[in-house]
């Protein structure tokens, strides 16, 4: 009886069951909906499967993926950082700031911009650990903070590259030939490739480190993990980091790929959006699970998104925030029932091997 | 099971969203924004009825930032369209996507230039020109001088820096140079030291915030003398903290675009005069020139490609025929 108990999950844990895990069902829902998203899309207008379209896609879908995957660092956590928009619109203005007002050299720059995004992630870390501070208030602090500052420092002056740093900005706006470089063939954007690493190495950090467990466990339970000898803090500081420094990064191509950031509003709800991803992608707010595979997604779910309302409803163009919101909502009521169904049919299962019917 | 049937659902709830027809015989024109106002929708109203008039489809897309405002016309790309007329919101770092849709479509631009790019003609009004205009009146309204304060929605677009160097330069009655560039937010002095600029305040398109910056010159500045909005929803919201802080009367507020409460104020007395531009006729005649372009004709383009639709200004005298003008604008949509 007791070892029967404890079956299902080590059965799951292995081979094709894995899909039917609560989060592998998660990810096959996300997945769904994005197909259904995509497939009415093309239905709809012919030129959504155009190379073009797929490209601005992947690219997009790269630069708020990025994003995403730091936010679910800190949502696996159980905590939340408000902060990501402000920092990407810090980095994107201070970013030309240096190169072009200041003329600084292009390491020393990008160095500086993300040594400011680690050392804000782990000033982050340390308030909410240290000190106690709630991450929301942190983080909420941040969100006015790095803003102000980086509308303080410009002067409210839009502060972009011109025509110059083509080279560097190549970084976030090439398209790599993979297929060939004849014109016509899909080319795969560079930032594409910038987000597969960043989510192939979290991915493999999350689930086949000692540390990605410790995140884990201490967004499932804190208490316990901290009695289980977790470093609760430098665990949760490490969470902030991540998502600080992503957050970084993800300016940094922001502001290369559009060439000029707006202190005023560049990258104003990229945190909610962020967090949508993460949410949609099977993070719960609550902490202790999530997946990288599942962000991804998600993101794809709101670019996707706003592509379609461009280019099948355009007239609805002022509806979108209420268009992501409502699909947004359908897919996590889908997924709830999605996942009380599974889990009923497998308690249904086990009932039955316990009490063999007859 | 469930889930296949949900997913279905979703596809079903889509489907029945009106859709609109693929094909088109007739042409697809876009007006692009560099934001949300009234002021737009007196816009979308002209370009409207320019559709209707010369039988093509126009779509108006008003976006939230620059960012937005690249995407979108990334995806109107995309989707396919015969010309964009656009407001760009920061014309000297767009030239990448805004020459790639004058290389893929007709692209003209309205209300603010992009003259870097590939653009063919430009639709407006001087934004310098009309900021003189503005400062000037007030600068009339105020024989004895005093200390003013201006309140803009944002500065980092070409329109607001030029109109607000235009404004300080009526203001203190100094030669035209719409090459100065006075750093917005210090304190400027009048070289006849009748006038002082107090600073530039904005506020991101946040009406709350754009009410409280009046509330804290006020507070601040208990004996200022004269105010200008810039925008179209500063001077209103200057009238509704002036009347909350009992200043209201007391203060010269200059006005800028044609918001129905400050034509109101303009009746009441509270409000000196308004420079309005014409978004209607901004509107329309973008669509306009985008279908004679389309057609090939190239006649409609100026030598300096600019088509000059002047900034007027209303005052208690003409504030009646004008709101007239209005409405029959909107009705006529």
């Amino acid at each position: 009886m007791t070892s029967d108990a404890k079956q299902p999950a080590v059965v799951e844990a292995t081979g094709a069951r894995r899909a039917f895990s609560p989060q592998g069902v998660k990810i096959w829902g996300i997945f769904g909906l994005l197909v259904a998203i995509c497939l009415f899309t093309a239905i709809s207008n012919h030129r959504f499967l155009r190379f073009g379209n797929i490209e601005n896609l992947v690219h997009r879908t790269a630069l708020i993926g990025i994003l995403s995957v730091g936010a679910a660092f800190v949502i696996i956590t159980g905590g939340i950082d408000l902060s990501i928009g402000s920092l990407v619109c810090l980095v994107g203005v201070l970013l030309p700031y240096l190169l072009v007002e200041h003329s600084w050299p292009v390491p020393l720059a990008l160095v500086a911009v993300l040594g400011l995004s680690v050392a804000i992630g782990i000033a982050h870390g340390l308030l909410i650990t240290k000190m106690r501070l709630q991450p929301f208030v942190v983080t909420l602090c941040g969100l006015l903070l790095y803003r102000g500052i980086a509308r303080g420092l410009t002067g409210d002056q839009s502060q972009g590259f011109g025509v110059g740093f083509k080279s560097l900005r190549a970084i976030a706006t090439s398209k790599l030939p993979i297929f060939g470089s004849q014109p016509g063939v899909f080319h795969l954007p560079a930032t594409a490739l910038i987000l597969i690493v960043i989510a192939v190495v979290a991915a493999i950090f999350l689930n086949k480190t000692i540390y990605g467990r410790y995140l884990l466990a201490l967004g499932n339970n804190p208490e316990a993990a901290k009695y289980s000898g977790i470093n609760v803090d430098r665990t949760t500081i490490m969470a902030y980091v991540v998502c600080s420094t992503l957050a970084g990064i993800g300016g940094m191509l922001y502001v290369l790929d559009v060439n000029a950031a707006q202190p005023s509003d560049f990258g104003n709800f990229y945190e909610l959006y962020a967090i949508a991803a993460a949410v949609l992608g099977g993070c719960s707010l609550r902490g202790g699970e999530g997946s990288i595979t599942g962000v991804v997604i998600g993101a794809a779910v709101m670019v996707v998104l706003k592509n379609t309302i461009n280019l099948v409803f355009p007239q609805y163009e002022n509806m979108e925030f209420a268009i992501i919101g409502g699909v947004i909502l359908i897919g996590v009521i889908v997924d709830e029932l999605a996942r009380r169904f599974v889990t009923a049919r497998r308690e249904a299962a086990r009932q039955n091997k316990t009490n063999p019917p007859g | 099971m469930i889930r296949a049937f949900a997913r279905s659902a979703i596809v079903l709830a889509f489907l029945a969203i009106p859709l609109r027809a693929q094909a088109q015989a007739t042409p697809g024109y876009a007006f692009v924004t560099n934001g949300v106002a009234d002021f737009w929708n007196h816009a979308e109203a002209g370009a409207k009825r320019a559709g209707k008039d010369l039988n093509a489809e126009v779509t108006v897309i008003m976006p939230s930032s620059m960012t937005d405002q690249t995407r979108k016309i990334e995806d109107l790309l995309t989707r396919g369209t015969d010309g964009i007329a656009i407001s760009a919101i920061d014309p000297a770092n767009q030239g990448d996507i805004l020459n790639k849709a004058a290389a893929e479509t007709i692209l003209i631009s309205h209300d603010s230039d992009a003259p870097q790019t590939n653009r063919q003609v430009y639709i407006g009004m001087d934004n310098y020109d009309a900021g003189l205009l503005c400062g000037r009146t007030l600068r009339k309204a105020m024989p004895e001088g005093g200390s003013v304060m201006i309140f803009i929605g944002r500065m980092d677009q070409d329109n607001a820096k030029r109109r607000h160097r235009g404004f300080v330069d009526g203001l203190f009655d100094r030669k035209s140079d719409p090459a100065r560039n006075d750093v917005p937010s210090d304190e400027l002095k009048s070289d006849d030291g009748k006038f002082t600029v107090l600073g530039t305040m904005t506020d991101q398109f946040d009406r709350a915030k754009a009410k409280a910056n009046v509330e804290d010159t006020v507070t601040r500045h208990p004996d200022i003398a004269g105010m200008v909005g810039l925008f179209e929803y500063n001077p209103p919201l200057i009238l509704e903290a002036l009347d909350r802080t009992g200043k209201l009367g007391k203060v010269k507020v200059m006005g800028f675009d044609e918001n129905s409460a400050t034509l109101q104020g303009i009746k009441d007395g509270t409000v000196v005069a308004t420079v309005v531009q014409n978004p209607y006729q901004y509107g329309y005649k973008s669509i306009s020139v985008l279908n004679e372009l389309h057609k090939g004709n190239k006649s409609v383009i100026p030598t300096n490609k600019f088509i000059d639709i002047p900034a007027r200004v209303i005052d208690s005298s003409n504030v009646d025929a004008f709101q007239k003008e209005l409405q029959d604008e909107v009705s006529n949509k």
